[in-house]
């Protein structure tokens, strides 16, 4: 057992393993977890599928099925793997981006201002209008991050959380004074023309909502990948987040790769706030900011950093976040549970490298004490 | 323009303790993020012992609070351990490990806080209330015009803080100790040369660095908040590493720039009675530190020292 770990932790496909492995650890503290607190596991991470639509509940309520239930996964889905994407985007190049929420919170703000206010607009010049603002929204306070790391070398973890509480104090006020709902305490809810999901479509007879951004999601996975494995500026950004030192004897703009690089990461978070708030809420509750900045490097660390593996990832801790509503009610466990075990999983996920350094190690261990064993014999 | 002082002051010494934690740790050449992370389960280990004492102590017993604050630097320095251990022992990139420390922190007291409630009260909420600390005035000292201030209505923790901030600036500049930590985030090669034990040494910073910042985490629950609930993780712990890259990672600096943040904060709010204006406009002058923090860290950053060897794992047969 020992031994067909350590060699599937140092073989060619060593990292899917560590996030495999990672997975399974998970799943073990979560259930010792459940199992403390006198609640079935089996039956806790059945009904988080249950609740995701990859399993049948036991009654569904009018109009409702398991179908909608899974389109309200993918609803989630959508700007959780845009969100890591945008992680990725900028951990390749070195960069730390953890103001994932505010990029999101700011593109979400404005397109809902800017667009989702604006009744007289059809959907056709609506939708793309608020892609666009997400793109640009972040984008531009994503480069502003890679401006001040390069020029004042303002470590980015800092900058992005001032960053972070600045735009939620300042989308707060805002929505307070200007575009709040008296009732729910939320901002107002954008029209339909401008929303990136479609409500009420009825497929195989149930309710369900279509998001948009899960296939847009799909498609960025892609091009990003495309982006750092084909083309040469995606090899300059690999090459600063490896040793810019190197990188900049080389020839490659060190200061730019890094501006350009936080402006990607930040677009595709304000790709992933449209997404979220002109999709999947509707709606911008005032001074908060979503955890979502935060599954999203879970999810990039389980991903192994890799797109295509964010597409499975993400998944995977959308099931927790998603499922979890419904676990809560069936189980009798706080909901809160579901943030926990993505913690957990960020934690393993981030020992990867000690996994396989273990391993390694203990390969050569019992390389050395084979060869011994020969000489010996000799 | 008194309470500008004295709420000021309130709010920079927690900063300035969490803030010379992460000096601690950072002079010794682990980078530290987790500040946040570190103080929020500080609080959640101590406000947990307050909500359990209080009904063997009686409500408004102030020996809970000094009881709370002892059980939130021990929480927090085992804590710490962990960031230790991925730091130090795990070789893992001390960005994603501070990062991680604090996503799971957050996660961990959000969960057991609303677990032990209902097993303690019955109610699923999450919030421990803990009530606010006593405040005392200094006679005399109060009495002196513009900083009088600064010695009113001073919470007791205040002076612990300055105590113990005393005591970790002698310990990191006047002994040997010191010196060998802070030899190790700037040349771990020469320290181990000499016979001094790194790892031994980053251990230890590493989790003075998690107990005093579970001080500061425990005193903004005593203080600003009155109770323990997610709010804690209002960014305080950034500001104070934020505090600390102006302060050039030195103790004394750090602690004037600690107290220009809770000047601002305290002005601000109180600027923002002054002109009343609606209450939604306190929203923008809450924006304040953190502006301020941004602009500081503009003029400032291009400037400073970290040291040197802070953020590699210390690796034996590295030159």
């Amino acid at each position: 057992m020992k031994k067909f770990l350590a060699k599937r932790l140092s073989g060619r496909h060593s990292s899917l393993w560590a996030s495999f492995l990672a997975i399974i650890l998970t799943l073990i503290t979560a259930s010792a977890l459940l199992l403390i607190m006198g609640k079935n596991p089996l039956v806790a991470f059945q009904s988080f599928l249950q609740g995701c639509g990859f399993l049948p509940k036991a009654n569904y309520g009018g109009g409702s099925g398991m179908l909608s239930d899974l389109f309200d996964f993918l609803n989630y889905l959508a700007p959780l793997m845009l969100a890591a994407l945008a992680f990725i985007a900028g951990f390749k190049t070195g960069l730390f981006n953890i103001g994932i929420s505010g990029q999101m919170l700011i593109s979400g703000f404005l397109a809902t201002v800017l667009v989702g206010y604006n009744k007289e607009l059809s959907a056709v010049v609506a939708k793309p209008l608020v892609i666009l603002i997400g793109i640009l929204a972040g984008g531009l306070v994503g480069a502003l991050v890679g401006f001040l790391k390069f020029r004042f070398n303002i470590h980015e973890v800092v900058s992005t959380i001032m960053i972070n509480y600045i735009i939620s104090y300042l989308t707060g006020f805002f929505i307070n004074n200007n575009f709040v709902n008296i009732m729910t305490r939320t901002s107002n809810v954008c029209s339909p023309a401008s929303r990136l999901t479609w409500t009420n479509v009825q497929i195989g007879g149930v309710n369900c909502k279509v998001p948009l951004g899960i296939v847009i999601a799909v498609l960025i996975a892609f091009v990003v990948k495309f982006l750092f494995d084909k083309t040469s500026f995606g090899f300059e950004l690999k090459a600063v987040g490896l040793n810019a030192q190197c990188a900049k004897y080389f020839g490659v703009g060190v200061g730019k790769s890094i501006v350009f690089s936080m402006a990607i990461s930040g677009a595709l978070a304000g790709l992933a706030g449209v997404t979220y708030y002109l999709g999947y809420t509707n709606t911008i509750i005032p001074k908060t900011l979503v955890g979502m900045g935060y599954d999203s490097i879970s999810v990039a660390l389980l991903g192994n950093s890799s797109p295509i593996g964010a597409i499975f990832a993400s998944v995977i801790v959308c099931i927790f976040q998603q499922g979890a509503n419904y676990m809560s009610s069936r189980v009798g466990v706080a909901k809160e549970i579901a943030s926990l075990i993505t913690g957990i999983m960020l934690l393993y996920a981030s020992c990867g490298n000690y996994m396989k350094m273990i391993a390694n190690s203990y390969l050569r261990k019992e390389m050395d004490k084979s060869s011994d064993r020969k000489e010996e014999e000799r | 323009m008194e309470k500008v002082f004295t709420d000021g002051l309130s709010f920079a010494l927690p900063l300035l303790i969490m803030a010379v934690g992460a000096i601690y740790s950072e002079k010794s050449g682990v980078t530290n993020l987790a500040v946040e992370g570190f103080q929020g389960v500080g609080a959640f280990v101590g406000a947990l012992i307050a909500i359990l004492l209080i009904p063997l102590m009686g409500n408004g017993n102030q020996a809970i609070i000094y009881i709370a604050m002892l059980a939130a630097a021990i929480g927090a320095g085992l804590y710490a351990c962990l960031h230790a251990l991925l730091c130090i022992k795990f070789h893992a990139d001390q960005v994603i490990s501070g990062v991680v420390i604090n996503i799971l922190a957050v996660a961990l007291t959000t969960f057991f806080t609303s677990a032990a409630n209902t097993a303690i009260t019955g109610t699923a909420s999450n919030k421990f209330i803990l009530g606010v600390s006593n405040r005392f005035t200094v006679p005399g000292l109060s009495k002196i015009p513009w900083i009088g201030g600064l010695f009113t209505n001073m919470y007791p923790f205040e002076i612990i803080i300055i105590v113990l901030v005393i005591f970790f600036w002698y310990l990191m500049n006047k002994t040997r100790y010191g010196m060998s930590l802070k030899a190790c985030g700037e040349n771990p090669q020469a320290v181990d040369a000499a016979g001094g034990d790194v790892e031994k040494t980053r251990w230890i910073a590493v989790i003075i660095s998690g107990a005093l910042s579970g001080i500061g985490g425990m005193c903004f629950a005593y203080s600003l908040l009155a109770n323990f609930s997610p709010s804690i993780y209002q960014g305080y712990g950034y500001l104070a590493i934020a505090a600390m890259i102006f302060g050039n990672w030195n103790i004394g600096s750090t602690a004037l720039v600690c107290l220009i943040f809770g000047l601002a904060k305290s002005g601000g709010y109180q600027l923002c009675i002054a002109m009343k204006l609606p209450s939604n406009y306190s929203d923008l002058f809450l924006m304040l530190p953190y502006v301020l923090t941004m602009l500081l860290l503009i003029f400032f950053s291009k400037k400073n020292h970290p040291p040197k060897a802070a953020g590699q794992p210390w690796d034996k047969g590295k030159r």
